[in-house]
């Protein structure tokens, strides 16, 4: 069997989801001998953007025209499109500016320099094109990485699991920082994967790899409120990583 | 039953004495007020005054990720290397959990047995422990505040002593094996023994009317309160993991880099999840969370009861003392009852 | 210690038979008939099951799903199992090269209680993939015919390209041993079909039934079976004389992980065969 075409790109973003990939330190040489790597920028000098995939691995978010029509390239040089990291899959940190004006920030950031170049709202890379499959994380998981890589060498597609932190913050035993501590954590309502990384070192969960399917924000919120949380703070912490869980409409709870 | 006493300062030598029968486990602090069971190698590890440990026991021989066996394209598949024979001595055990335990057991057995389950659970010596409820405590109104059985031995603090209550051969090889440490029983420890019971059985404010509640549950199938609760839940998963009785589990496949082997693998699951009555095609039996609360509720209150004869529940509290949303299967059962009075 | 005494004894439930495809059959659109082999490292051991059980089938590095058993128990060495592709596991068979290897558990559930239709006449309801476990009866029936008094089959299809086993059901339909009707929703100008066109409860004008000593087996869709229900219950089918398999997400077969529970009863070991009046008995279930 030859060996899938693959491309892994970058859209806006900080390159730390292509970093985990570089980062699997002791499965690299299976990797690369597994997939036929014909464009990787961070790491490959060499690269064909032009010829058709297999498979493309994209991170980032969509803030600018110029991600726009890369996005759509990819989208027709590929056979399955994989959204990599959280701002790949939900929007992430950039879309956090999404609740102001695009034209006031960017004067705010970038001043005069800032009229050269167009801006657009973030949006996650499912509002451009269809999304084959999602590995969210900021950054990814190296496991949840290298089990989808296995899976879509056999013809599969992964399943990742759909569950809360607080499940996998469980399993691992840590102390519950949202009841037995009264931190504002968002484990319950954050999809796991990440073993619950930040709890076991007694931070609480941020949100970083985005909510679970069917997350009961009201209730959360409500939780928070009732542990004294004021609802700006709440509103920073579920706004920071998923600008798409717009807190404002329920803020009637 | 054999029935000897150990008084208090013998405890560190016997806990010594118990190294020989396995490595020991028992309840030992994490952070400033979460308890877990876990390694120790003497008595000032032990957390011998604590009330709930996070997860109940059911972690020793049900993992929250357990590899069933390996599996190979070209070979099929094959059992994993087995842990060696190695054993265990849990101590510190409360008699909620020993009645944990004593479900897990008769689930797991049955027209198939669960050998990954039997295999920890035969290696492992169980040291009960008796307690002090707080309130959230409610065995009592379950009947699981005392153990006639499931222990190797069982402990009661008598003050100065341990009254020992001998459960099994092997607890007794325990005691044989540190003799001169234990007494006979004498009159003062009868009384004390009895007092303490007396005490014990006051200190429980938390009670729970399970007299014809499955009836009730019948009854009140379609009660506004079951939607009141799915508003609340989180689907989190806390209650299933922290529960000692909850033990379903999901399975799936983990495949190596080579695409051609790896490991079937199971994990706890929870009825709570979203996709645990998904079929392909994408029917979802219990789409509603309103009808996973239920489900669960039904199951340990109502189901089991059918099925085994009495409730999966131990009432040991933990699923009100971590769920985030605060629900309180007490305050759901005295909704339910209310209700039905009216 | 307690617990289990003899574990050292016990099988380990969960690890699959390899077993190998022998055949694979295309009925319709996405739906193949497989034919497998289970190899049992006892040689002389045969693979024997009742009509409406079920295995377990593994595809090794996706995962294992629950099938009902097509095949009968009469016809040894083999089993087929009907399979639409639906979901992972299935969409990773249909990939699988002829004679591939494959993992099996089972069989597993309670099947019909054929010891209890003996004597009695059987009626047969199936609709689209439903015909997949009642196959199994019904050519154990055939294959016992002795053994029952008239056997009727009715299925119903949305046309005759969308029908499972139809070559081998329209050769038994000149047969005088089993009555065998057929239909599909709307004929389609032009196909040749000389069966019947109509929903499957029309095909209840074409039989006169004893309810007393008849036993009805239904398995389709959830809206085909409350129709032939009330068309059951309006002949004055008694309840336990009604017979369904029922579907819900398995993850062992072994009445452990808790996935298939209704209620109190565990869909891979009380069912997957229940009674009407088992089923309306259960939560969730009406």
């Amino acid at each position: 069997m030859s060996k899938p075409k693959v491309g892994i790109y970058g859209l806006t973003g900080c390159a730390g989801d292509q970093l985990v990939i570089l980062n699997c330190e002791d499965e690299l040489l299976n990797i690369v001998g597994a997939l036929d790597i014909k464009s990787f920028s961070m790491a490959v000098s060499e690269s064909d953007d032009d010829c058709l995939l297999d498979i493309v691995f994209v991170e980032g978010t969509v803030v600018q025209p110029r991600d726009e029509e890369m996005l759509q390239n990819l989208r027709e040089r590929a056979k399955l499109l994989i959204a990599i990291g959280t701002c790949a899959v939900w929007g992430g940190l950039p879309a956090m500016k999404n609740e102001f004006s695009q034209e006031e920030i960017k004067k705010k950031v970038y001043g005069p320099a800032g009229d050269i170049f167009k801006t657009t709202a973030p949006q996650p890379l499912s509002s451009f094109v269809k999304v084959d499959l999602s590995i969210s994380g900021c950054p990814i998981e190296k496991e949840q990485l290298l089990q989808a890589v296995a899976s879509l060498l056999h013809g599969d597609l992964p399943r990742l699991p759909g569950y809360a932190v607080c499940t996998e913050c469980k399993m691992s035993e840590y102390t519950c920082l949202l009841v037995e501590k009264g931190q504002l954590c968002l484990g319950p309502i954050t999809v796991a994967g990440c073993k619950a990384r930040c709890p076991g070192y007694g931070q609480p969960c941020i949100g970083c790899r985005g909510p679970v399917e069917e997350a009961n924000v009201s209730s959360e919120i409500e939780v928070l409120k009732e542990k004294g949380f004021t609802w700006v703070d709440i509103q920073n912490r579920l706004r920071t990583f998923v600008a798409s869980i717009d807190p404002l409409q329920i803020e009637s709870v | 039953m054999k029935i000897i006493t150990l008084p208090k300062e013998n405890l560190t030598e016997f806990i010594g004495y118990l190294h020989a029968f396995g490595e020991i486990h028992a309840p030992t602090k994490r952070g400033d007020k979460s308890v877990v069971f876990a390694p120790v190698s003497d008595l000032s590890e032990i957390e011998l005054n604590y009330t709930r440990t996070i997860l109940p026991l059911k972690k020793y021989f049900f993992k929250p990720v357990d590899v069933m066996f390996n599996f190979y394209a070209d070979k099929g598949y094959e059992a994993p290397t087995e842990e060696a024979d190695k054993k265990y001595v849990i101590f510190g055990v409360h008699p909620c959990d020993i009645h944990g335990l004593k479900i897990l057991d008769l689930v797991s057995n049955g027209r198939y047995v669960d050998t990954y389950y039997f295999a920890g659970r035969n290696k492992a010596a169980i040291i009960g422990l008796d307690c002090i409820p707080d309130d959230l405590c409610f065995c009592r109104s379950i009947g699981t505040d005392f153990v006639d059985a499931g222990f190797d031995l069982f402990l009661s603090d008598i003050d100065n002593s341990y009254l020992v209550r001998v459960g099994t051969s092997l607890g007794d090889d325990m005691v044989k094996a540190a003799d001169t440490l234990f007494h006979e029983v004498n009159k003062e420890d009868r009384e004390a023994y009895k007092r303490k019971s007396i005490e014990r059985r006051k200190s429980f404010r938390t009670e729970i009317q399970l007299q014809d509640l499955p009836e009730i549950i019948d009854l009140e199938y379609e009660n506004e309160v079951w939607h009141e609760v799915g508003e609340k839940c989180l689907s989190c998963g806390t209650c299933s993991m922290v529960c000692p009785t909850c033990y379903c589990y999901a399975v799936f496949d983990e495949l190596n880099l080579d695409a051609s082997s790896g490991q079937r693998k199971r994990r706890w699951d929870s009825c709570l999840f979203k996709d645990y009555a998904l079929v392909a095609g994408g029917h979802n039996f219990r789409a509603e969370r309103s009808s996973r609360v239920k489900n669960r509720f039904f199951h340990k209150q109502r189901g089991f009861v059918t099925q085994y004869g009495r409730p999966s529940c131990v009432g040991c509290g933990r699923c009100k003392a971590y769920c985030p949303a605060g629900i309180d299967i007490v305050e759901i059962v005295n909704k339910l009852r209310s209700q039905t009075r009216v | 210690m307690s617990k289990h005494e003899n574990c050292s004894d016990c099988q380990n439930p969960y690890t699959p038979h390899p077993a190998r495809i022998i055949r694979i059959l295309p009925q319709i659109p996405d739906h193949q008939l497989f034919q497998i082999h289970i190899r049992f490292e006892d040689q002389g051991k045969v693979f024997t099951y009742r009509p409406g059980q079920f295995v377990m089938l593994s595809v090794i590095g996706v995962g294992e799903a629950p099938f009902s058993i097509s095949s009968s128990p009469t016809h040894e060495g083999i089993i087929e199992l009907c399979v639409r592709r639906i979901g992972h596991v299935t969409d990773a068979l249909f990939r699988l090269p002829p004679k591939a290897m494959v993992g099996i558990r089972g069989p597993y559930g309670n099947g019909f209680p054929v010891e209890k239709l003996e004597g009695n006449n059987l009626l047969l309801v199936a609709g689209g993939l439903g015909m997949a476990p009642l196959r199994s009866l019904l050519w154990y029936t055939l294959d016992n015919r002795s053994k029952f008094k008239d056997v009727i089959l009715m299925y119903g299809a949305k046309n005759p390209g969308d029908m499972l086993f139809k070559y081998e059901l329209l050769s038994l339909l000149d047969r005088t041993d089993v009555k065998c009707l057929l239909t599909i929703d709307k004929k389609d100008e032009s196909a040749i079909w000389k069966a019947h066109v109509g929903v499957v409860t029309t095909l209840f004008d074409f039989v006169d039934i004893d309810p007393n000593d008849t036993y009805a087996a239904v398995c389709g869709p959830e809206v085909m079976f409350k129709f032939v229900l009330d068309e059951l219950l309006k002949r004055n089918f008694a309840k336990d004389r009604i017979l369904m398999s029922l579907e819900r997400n398995m993850h062992c077969g072994v009445g452990k992980c808790g996935h298939c529970m209704i209620g109190y009863k565990y869909t891979c070991l009380d069912g997957p065969i229940f009674t009407y009046w088992d089923a309306i008995n259960l939560p969730e279930m009406v």
